[in-house]
């Protein structure tokens, strides 16, 4: 237990940790106070003097952001002097700010847009023309830079060099000329260089990729958790229309912090691309009945053909419902021996000691944890080349090599349920279209063993339908006695079943909630 | 009602006895509307008749249901504006207006609105009494034969909403009032002709009056049919003027003063015997009060803003927008965010046409409501038709519902 002090924030007693920040104290016992270069995440610069204080028995006013609690500390936040200090800093940060609401990206979600209603919300007593400044500085690969637009807060340098651990941003130039820019000789190219447009406080660093796409208050915001590597960062998904249109950090101390890697948040691209709407039958769109009878009947007569040559493969890009069904239909109701885990191959070159990981699928632990003795990838490539295995009932479209891929066109029977057409879904007898991870309720686990959580944003395209709910109404019609009404079912029996699942929660629902109301509800 | 006696006729059979009975009639269930011309708005009655009399009435309403109160919590305070233009259609400024005091009421603003927004609230609101009455009476003596006084009543009422377009830009869906005031003073020249405007519509009043108050088809008609109790009409809510019609002094204006009502000075008129010809009466009455209601204003109101000068419900002026970022953020917090009220519930009523009008709201501290409800006064007059036109004509269910005033946009929400 650490030791906790007492402080006193307009006579309201708050006990603390001694040496807590004391704005992040206030904040967090709703005492608001306003703010701009301070980040939960980042060091304390103290360079806004937004969060400006009184302290008892010092004659100037104080950064709360700066102060640390100290046993007694008496600090005045509401009282009309701090109230103007806060009034006036805020003038000053509008001077030179360009009246670029209706083209920022940031607007609705801008920090200085809020400080100004919440604190100021009165007219400009200046006459001068606005200093004015590039508006288009390319900083690098993924970001452009607005410098009008910039209120010098530092946290993007504070980003690149605490989270990314490489000093790319600094700031040039004194007083009102002053500008952010790169490091000399730098490009702002490390690959967590978007976490600096979210840390922005207003619209001066934007996304390449989002940019001018839409209306930040437009999006309704689902959370999640990325896809993109065994790491599990927890994320907003920000979608409009079943679109998605950026995926951002949310917060977990104990996983991703307030940090995301930029590769991670393009990942939402894919959830668009070759997908698969309607279940097919020798490549030819299909209704659902006639596909579940046509994987039905291949399936029953390669069983009873030979069993032995019957493989299920599991995949460690699908969740773990859907891979405790396969798994559980594979031993208990087929009686198969040959169970294979696929996945997508390793990049070593992208780890590092941050948050990337060189295993680039989602679910490995938790596919792992329920494949048991499972042989992997390669196993399941050298076993379709030496034509050992006649009927394969596959999970995901995780791809193969060219040998493996080529082995597999002589496969009596293969049935494939995946979201995209790709992998051996190109060349299945049957494919069962699935919903891909922004679509679906359930659950991963990450490279801790944390088992996170997936929230479907929106529903899958045309008549796709979540795999578990696939694997279901195959089961049945292979004659398994399956009753799962929803992924829940399938979570909380799993939970049961599974030794490494034992504590695991499958957490509240969340409602969807568009950004303009953000925090309002759900 | 005791079912009455059947006896079994075998056809082709005489039978002395018979010839001298009343033939014996099965009560028959017919359908009053939806799509039926005294039905205003769209609703169904589903009546059991014996004969020409009513046994028995099913009010089916819901046909023109939209919504509102669900709508209402998807968008800002503002915006909710255009949709309770929409409840009682007849008078749409009076909605307006409620629903902004009650916002108010929960930001605590209430006693700061400007003098003379309060007093162009009266006076929009009061013209739309005018027009609510008129419509409702010249309706009802249509639907009776009348149709002159109709045709002059409607004139009427189209001056008034030419005024109301005047102050407004919209002849019927206004969206005039604001939280915190309302969008627009009065253009120059426009008291003058509401002035003008009033002595015409007095005109108007006294030849309907003539034509109709000692008609006697008309009176046949109404007196003595629909009549209600006061004790009934309590007990199922009763307000306005059809509570008043049956002897009791209750008008929100009088009782619960709000606005500058207590500056002014009006009577409340009062019937004696309930029934559709004192409806008809006190409605009447009350447009001559709404008249010195309304010239009471012209004389009294003051000069000064028309909005609340408070940055976090006001619109800054466009020049500051397009120009300042201060302006900018200003406007877009308020559009975008909406007027951010305060946790809390809140009931706020006035008089509305029909009588006690009322908004409840409940508020989470964002910019839209949590929960927003409409206390519509047509709804609790209407669930008594079926006791009001029991054991009456067919013929009586077109005036005793007529001057219920259903407004179907009101009532359904």
């Amino acid at each position: 237990m650490a030791e906790t002090v007492t402080i006193f924030i307009d006579d309201k007693p708050l006990t603390v940790a001694k040496g807590a920040n004391v704005l992040d104290s206030a904040l967090g016992a709703g005492i608001e106070i306003s703010y701009f270069c301070y980040h939960p995440g980042l060091s304390v610069a103290a360079c806004c003097r937004q969060c400006l204080v009184e302290v008892a028995g010092n004659p100037k006013l104080q950064p709360s952001c700066q102060l640390t609690a100290t046993e007694g500390l008496k600090i005045v936040s509401s009282s009309p002097r701090v109230l103007t200090a806060r009034e006036q800093m805020l003038e000053f940060t509008l001077v030179n700010h360009p009246v670029d609401c209706p083209i920022c990206d940031k607007a609705g979600e801008c920090q200085l847009q809020q400080m100004y209603f919440d604190w100021d919300a009165k007219p400009s007593r200046t006459i001068l023309n606005k200093v004015r400044k590039p508006k288009r500085v390319d900083l690098g690969p993924t970001i452009v830079l607005d410098q009008e637009r910039c209120i010098l807060c530092t946290r993007c340098i504070r980003v690149c060099d605490e989270v990314a651990g490489q000093h790319q941003l600094e700031m040039a130039n004194r007083g009102d000329r002053e500008v952010l820019t790169t490091a000399p000789g730098e490009v702002l190219d490390n690959p967590y260089s978007l976490n600096t447009v979210d840390v922005c406080p207003v619209g001066a660093l934007t996304s390449k990729d989002f940019r001018f796409t839409m209306r930040a208050w437009e999006l309704y915001a689902t959370p999640s958790v990325c896809n993109g590597c065994a790491t599990g960062c927890n994320i907003e998904i920000h979608h409009r229309e079943r679109k998605i249109y950026r995926l951002v950090p949310r917060l977990n101390p104990e996983v991703n912090k307030h940090w995301m890697c930029d590769e991670g948040r393009t990942t939402y691209k894919d959830v668009h691309q070759d997908r698969l709407a309607a279940p097919l039958v020798d490549g030819l769109p299909s209704s659902w009945d006639k596909a579940l009878a046509a994987a039905t009947t291949r399936l029953t007569a390669a069983l009873d053909t030979d069993r032995k040559a019957v493989g299920v493969v599991l995949s460690a890009g699908h969740s773990n419902e859907d891979n405790y069904l396969l798994a559980r239909l594979a031993r208990q109701f087929l009686g198969l021996d040959r169970i294979y885990l696929s996945g997508k191959p390793p990049v070593p070159e992208r780890a590092d000691k941050i948050l990337r990981d060189a295993d680039v699928n989602p679910n490995t632990a938790g596919a792992k944890a329920l494949a048991g003795a499972a042989a992997g990838p390669s196993v399941l490539e050298s076993d379709l080349a030496a034509g050992a295995v006649k009927a394969l009932l596959v999970l995901g479209s995780d791809p193969l090599t060219a040998e493996a891929a080529a082995a597999a066109a002589s496969l009596e029977t293969l049935v494939v349920v995946a979201a995209h057409e790709r992998g051996l879904a190109t060349q299945a007898h049957v494919t069962l279209a699935c919903a891909d991870w922004a679509e679906v309720h359930g659950t991963i686990t990450n490279r801790q063993g944390k088992v996170q959580r997936l929230r479907a944003a929106f529903p899958p395209p045309g008549q796709a339908l979540p795999a578990w709910e696939v694997l279901v109404r195959l089961a049945r019609k292979l004659g398994a006695t399956f009753e799962y009404p929803t992924a829940k079912a399938v979570f909380t029996e799993m939970m049961g079943a599974t030794p490494a699942f034992a504590g695991a929660e499958w957490g509240g629902e969340t409602q969807t909630v568009q950004l303009r109301f953000a925090g309002s509800r759900g | 009602m005791a079912e009455r006696e059947t006896k079994t006729i075998v056809l082709g059979q005489k039978n002395a006895a018979d010839l001298d009975d009343e033939l014996p009639t099965e009560p028959m269930q017919i359908n009053m509307g939806p799509s039926h011309p005294a039905m205003h708005g769209t609703v169904r009655m589903v009546l059991t008749l014996d004969g020409e009399r009513v046994r028995g009435a099913d009010i089916e309403l819901g046909y023109m249901h939209r919504c509102f109160e669900k709508e209402a919590e998807h968008a800002t305070y503002t915006q909710v504006f255009p949709y309770t233009d929409r409840l009682n259609y007849v008078s749409p400024m009076l909605n307006n207006v409620v629903w902004a005091m009650a916002v108010e009421k929960l930001l605590g603003v209430t006693k700061q609105i400007p003098e003379r927004a309060e007093y162009l609230r009266v006076i929009v609101g009061e013209i739309s009494r005018i027009t609510d009455h008129l419509t409702c009476l010249g309706a009802s003596a249509m639907e009776l034969g009348a149709f002159t006084p109709f045709l002059w009543m409607i004139k009427a009422r189209e001056w008034l909403w030419g005024m109301q377009e005047e102050i407004s830009g919209a002849r019927l869906t206004h969206s005039y009032v604001r939280i915190g005031g309302v969008v627009a003073d009065m253009p120059t020249g426009w008291a003058e002709r509401l002035e003008a405007t009033l002595k015409k519509c007095e005109t108007a009043l006294v030849d309907a009056d003539a034509l109709l108050t000692k008609n006697r088809i008309f009176r046949d008609r109404m007196e003595n049919v629909g009549t209600l109790s006061a004790a009934e009409a309590l007990a199922d809510g009763w307000t306005g003027p059809c509570l008043r019609s049956t002897g009791i002094d209750y008008d929100v204006r009088k009782d619960q003063p709000y606005s500058i009502y207590d500056r002014l000075e009006f009577d409340v008129p009062v019937g004696t015997r309930g029934d559709n010809f004192d409806r008809y009466l006190v409605r009447f009455y009350e447009m001559q009060q709404s008249l010195k209601i309304l010239r009471q204003c012209l004389a009294q109101i003051p000069p000064g803003p028309i909005l609340i000068e408070d940055a976090r419900f006001v619109l800054p002026p466009k020049r500051e927008v397009y120009n300042t970022i201060e302006g900018m953020i200003h406007h877009f917090k308020v559009i975008m965010d909406g007027i951010r009220v305060p946790p809390g519930e809140v009931y706020s009523c006035i008089e509305g046409g029909n009588g006690e009008l009322g908004f409840y709201i409940v508020a989470d501290g964002t910019g839209r409501p949590y929960r927003a409800h409409c206390r519509a006064p047509c709804f609790a007059i209407l669930q008594s038709i079926p006791r009001q036109i029991h054991g009456a004509l067919i013929s009586d269910i077109v005036p005793t519902f007529g001057m219920a005033n259903y407004i179907a946009g009101e009532c359904e929400r």
